[in-house]
Parts: structure tokens; sequence; C-alpha cells
């Protein structure tokens, strides 16, 4: 039966095309923009978790971009037998020259080592760090203007976080100063022994105006997340429904120009069962190779994003075995489902009909 | 009786094809349906060889009725061929794997037996595209034998065939009848319907 769908396949080369390229374009954009949000939500998410496995924002706000919390709890903070490290950070943002956004991160100097000098020092008062990608695009490369203040260039950093290299770092106290803030978060490092429940209980009980959170916790859920992977998944259902709905108008033309062939075999005897299984066998063979092209066609685009200066490092994909295999199911649904209602609808009608070429 | 119909009545949208058709066919016998195009002769076999459903009828198929097969696919497959004007091979398989399509429990001598029965068995390789009409057709009837079926349904068979190869085809009919298959072939052809143990002339959808 293989042999008879590869050679069927064969024998309607325009129509197998035809499906083929709408499968790869309906997988491809599931595939990218589920693996850019998948990319820029783990890129946020390790970033976090690099610093710690607590997490203290502002109570009640819906964005850590708005968040404020006292710098000065870390003392407090520090005290508590479990802690091993604690940092803060001022998340914001601000254009640079003529780039209209950059994200612009205030940190507390122990976090400095996790942007790796490419070059200069670390920053001192009214000095920056800018990232790589930042770095490439300036015109004036000893100074940047950040909300009205001149800042002498330190050194250039590489992160391994995609976004980070789009940025800007700065001691947190002139963040502090520029975005009128304490500090965005506080990150916590606990002792590998301490009960994280514990320890979040005793830090929120330091303050009414503070929320402390697992960093796991926090990225299951945070609310840009959320809209981020609600987004990408209305796009991938969009973009499926519309894969589908194409295959399926194709399918349906293909068997509507099939009918006599469907009607031969059942006309010599050939069960429903058999040719509609066929169907699904070439459908299947169809979605299995559209779904290997989508894999290597996303593969190369994300590639071609991530190493691209064009983007600073803010578009990074990740292609998690999850999402493919995730894919790989879509596509064989894609092309199954699209074939098997058309097919359906051809094993109801008396094989004469079908020879005689009444539609379907 | 092989086959009986009684009362057997179809209509296209409401224009009738068959209009209250009675016929009794032996097992073994040759029986050719004659009439001029659009007579119904084709609608006639397509409901006998359960390729069509009737809007009413009482089909007997060897004392059983048509309605009561569960699996009209695989009782088509072991009991009924089917030849017909167009040879309506599939273009993408070559004449043996045509043949095997009806049949793919049948061994490649089974097939090669058949092919060379009717003188095509240096073709098996070929596409029906490479071939010529005449070899189209006795491809055609191969695939419809490979099942040794009880019954033969031949819809204008020879329409396409020059003279010599339709009295090829007929000649074998003839021979298969012989053998103790039923034949029943819709032709307008009434010089070679001669060769039939019965004649019925079909008109306006009913037996004259």
């Amino acid at each position: 039966m293989l042999s008879m769908s590869l050679k069927a396949l064969k024998a309607n080369r325009l129509k197998t095309t035809l499906i083929y390229i709408s499968l790869i374009f309906s997988i491809t954009s599931i595939f990218l923009i589920s693996s850019i949000s998948n990319g820029v939500i783990s890129m946020y998410s390790n970033m976090l978790k690099s610093d710690g496995d607590i997490i203290i924002t502002q109570a009640k706000i819906s964005d850590t971009f708005f968040s404020n919390v006292d710098i000065n709890l870390i003392k407090k903070i520090e005290e508590f037998p479990e802690v091993q490290k604690t940092s803060a950070i001022i998340v914001g943002a601000s254009p640079v020259e003529s780039l209209p956004i950059v994200a612009v991160y205030g940190v507390t100097s122990n976090r400095f080592f996790n942007y790796k000098l490419i070059q200069g020092s670390y920053p001192k008062e009214n000095e920056v760090l800018v990232g790589k990608s930042i770095y490439q695009s300036l015109k004036n490369k000893k100074s940047i203007q950040i909300a009205n203040k001149e800042f002498l260039i330190s050194g250039v950093y590489k992160s391994e976080i995609g976004f980070e290299n789009g940025g800007v770092v700065l001691n947190i106290f002139d963040a502090s100063t520029i975005f009128n803030k304490s500090a965005s978060m506080i990150m916590i490092n606990s002792k590998i022994e301490a009960n994280l429940k514990k320890l979040i209980s005793k830090i929120e009980a330091l303050s009414s105006t503070i929320e402390a959170k697992s960093t796991q916790n926090f990225v299951d859920n945070y609310n840009q997340f959320k809209i981020i992977k609600t987004s990408s998944n209305l796009i991938g259902l969009i973009s499926f429904c519309m894969g589908l709905l194409g295959i399926v108008s194709i399918m349906s033309i293909t068997i509507n120009q099939r009918k006599t062939e469907f009607g031969i075999k059942r006309a010599i005897g050939i069960s429903t069962k058999k040719i509609v299984t066929q169907i699904i066998l070439e459908s299947s063979i169809l979605g299995l190779f559209s779904f290997i092209s989508a894999f290597f066609i996303s593969w190369s685009i994300l590639y071609f994003i991530k190493s691209s200066s064009l983007f600073h490092g803010y578009v990074n994909g990740e292609i998690s075995s999850t999402l493919a295999l995730y894919l790989f199911i879509c596509s064989i649904s894609m092309a199954v489902l699209g074939s098997i209602i058309p097919a359906l609808n051809a094993s109801k009608v008396d094989p004469i009909i079908l020879m005689q070429g009444d539609k379907i | 009786m092989i086959i009986e119909a009684s009362n057997l009545t179809h209509d296209y949208n409401g224009d009738i094809a068959l209009n209250n058709i009675n016929l009794q066919i032996k097992k073994g016998e040759f029986v050719c349906l004659i009439g001029e195009s659009g007579s119904g002769k084709t609608t006639l076999l397509s409901v006998l060889s359960t390729l069509l459903k009737p809007k009413s009828a009482q089909l007997k198929f060897e004392g059983n009725d048509y309605l009561e097969i569960k699996d009209i696919d695989t009782f088509r497959q072991k009991n009924i061929g089917f030849v017909f004007q167009f040879h309506y091979l599939i273009n993408y398989l070559n004449l043996f794997e045509n043949i095997q399509l009806a049949n793919n429990k049948a061994s490649k001598d089974e097939i090669n037996q058949i092919l060379e029965r009717l003188g095509i068995k240096n073709l098996a390789k070929k596409f029906p595209n490479e071939i010529s009409g005449g070899q189209r057709q006795r491809a055609a009837i191969a695939r419809a034998l490979i099942n040794t079926p009880k019954v033969l349904f031949a819809d204008e068979p020879t329409g396409n065939l020059d003279s010599k190869n339709a009295k090829i085809v007929f000649d074998l009919f003839k021979k298969l009848s012989s053998e103790g298959m039923t034949i029943i072939v819709a032709t307008h052809n009434k010089e070679l319907a001669e060769i039939a143990d019965k004649i019925y002339e079909v008109k306006d959808g009913q037996i004259a």
C-alpha cells in the first residue's frame, strides 16, 4: 500500500506539490510563532533563574516594569540564615541614539558578573556597560545619553541570554535616579537546605507592599508570559485552521479529480476502508515530509534571526522537543483531517457515479 | 438462476432510466443487451452489477437478496467482474499492477497466465498510455477475470476497438461462457451480439 501511495502522489505531482507547499507554510508559521514566543519567555525566565530561586516584586502589580521595591530590604533579608546571596535589578527602557527603545538594566554590583566582558571594564558611577549588539549600532562609541543624562561607556559585554545583548547595564543607584525607583526586583539565592515556602513567608512578613515568589512560580504566573503564550497559541491555532482549510480545499479538488480512480477501485471490489486508508497514508506521507521540510526551514530562519544584528538579540527562537512533537502531531493531523472528509464523501457515492464524473 | 430482477426502476433526478424491468439470467448464459445510446443499457448493467443502487427493485443473486449483502465490496470482488467501454485502467500503475490491484492475493503466475491468455504477457510492465486501445481493453478484461468472477459484465467493451479486436473480445466471452462463466454484455453492435445465447433489446428503459 505504501508503494501504491507513493505512486499516486507522484502521479498527481501538481496537487501533491500544492498540498506540500500549503502544509509547509502552515507548519513553518506555527513553528516560528511558537518558537519565537517560547524563546522570549525562555530568555527572560533564564535571566531571572540565573539570579536566584526567589523573586521579590511590588505587590499587586501586573508587570515588573512598574514594580518598585525598597532596596534596603536586602539588608534585612541577608540576615536570614537560609539566604546565600541577594541582588537587585531595575528594569527600564529608554531611546538610545536612533534606536527607539533599548532595555536598561540597573543592577547591584554582584550581578555585573552575569555580563561577560569582551571589552573595557565594569561600570562605575555615571558609566554604562553596553551589550554587544547595541555597541555595534552606536555611532558614538564613547558615551550614550539615557534620559537626558550622559554616561561614559566603560565596556562591552556579551550575554548568553540573547536579548540582554541589546541592552545597557549600569549601576543600580544611577538607574534609580533615572527611573525614580529603588529596585524593580530583588532576587535571592537560598541555601540548598532552605525551605523555600518558609523563607518566602518570612520575607513577605517584612513588608506588606511586597510579594515574594519562587522563580519557577513567578515565571509560570507572570502575566506578560501568559499574554505571549496565549497570543502565540491563538495565532498558531489560526495558522492551523487556515492550513487545514487550504488542505481540505486542495484535497477536495484532488479527490474530485481522482473520483474516476476511486470509482474504478470500488468497481473492481477494493473496499472503501482500503481506499480511505490509502488516502490517509498518502496524506500522512505528505504531512511527514512537510513537517521535516518546515522544521529545517524554521530552524534556518531562526538561525538567521539569531545571527542578524538587525534584531539586537531580542528575537531568539527556540525549537523545543515538545514543540517539535506537538507540531509533528499537528502536521499529520492537518493532512489526515484535510483528506479524510472528502475521502469519506467519495466513499459514500456509487462507484458508477464516481466513474461518470459527477461531483462529490 | 444466477440473477433475477423484478420491478426494477431507476431514475436520474426524475428522468426515468429504467422502467419496471423484469429479467432472469441463468448461470453460464451469454446474454447481450442491445439498444441505442440512452436506452438504459448501462444503467441496467450498473444496477445488476451492484455499481449503482436502484430506486426500487427486487434483485437476487443466486437466490439471495442484494439488499442483504453486508459487505458489498467483498461481494463484488468475489462474484462480479466488469469491463467498461473505456478501459479505466489506473494510469500510474503498469498492466501487471493494474491486475494485481483487483486481487492482491493472486500469485505472479496466476497474473501471468491471465495476461498470456489475453495475449498481452509481453506488455506486463507497460503503462496504459504506452499501449494501443485494443491492448488496454484486453488488460481491462484480464483485470476483470483475475478473481474468476461468477458473472462478467461488459458495457460496450468493443466501442473503442476495430472490428478485428472486437471479434477477439467477443470470441473470448463466448469461450468464458462455455467454461461456465455468466456473461452479460451491453452493445449496440447487433452483428456481434448474434454470438450470444440470448439477446434482450432495451428501449426507453424497458425490455422490448
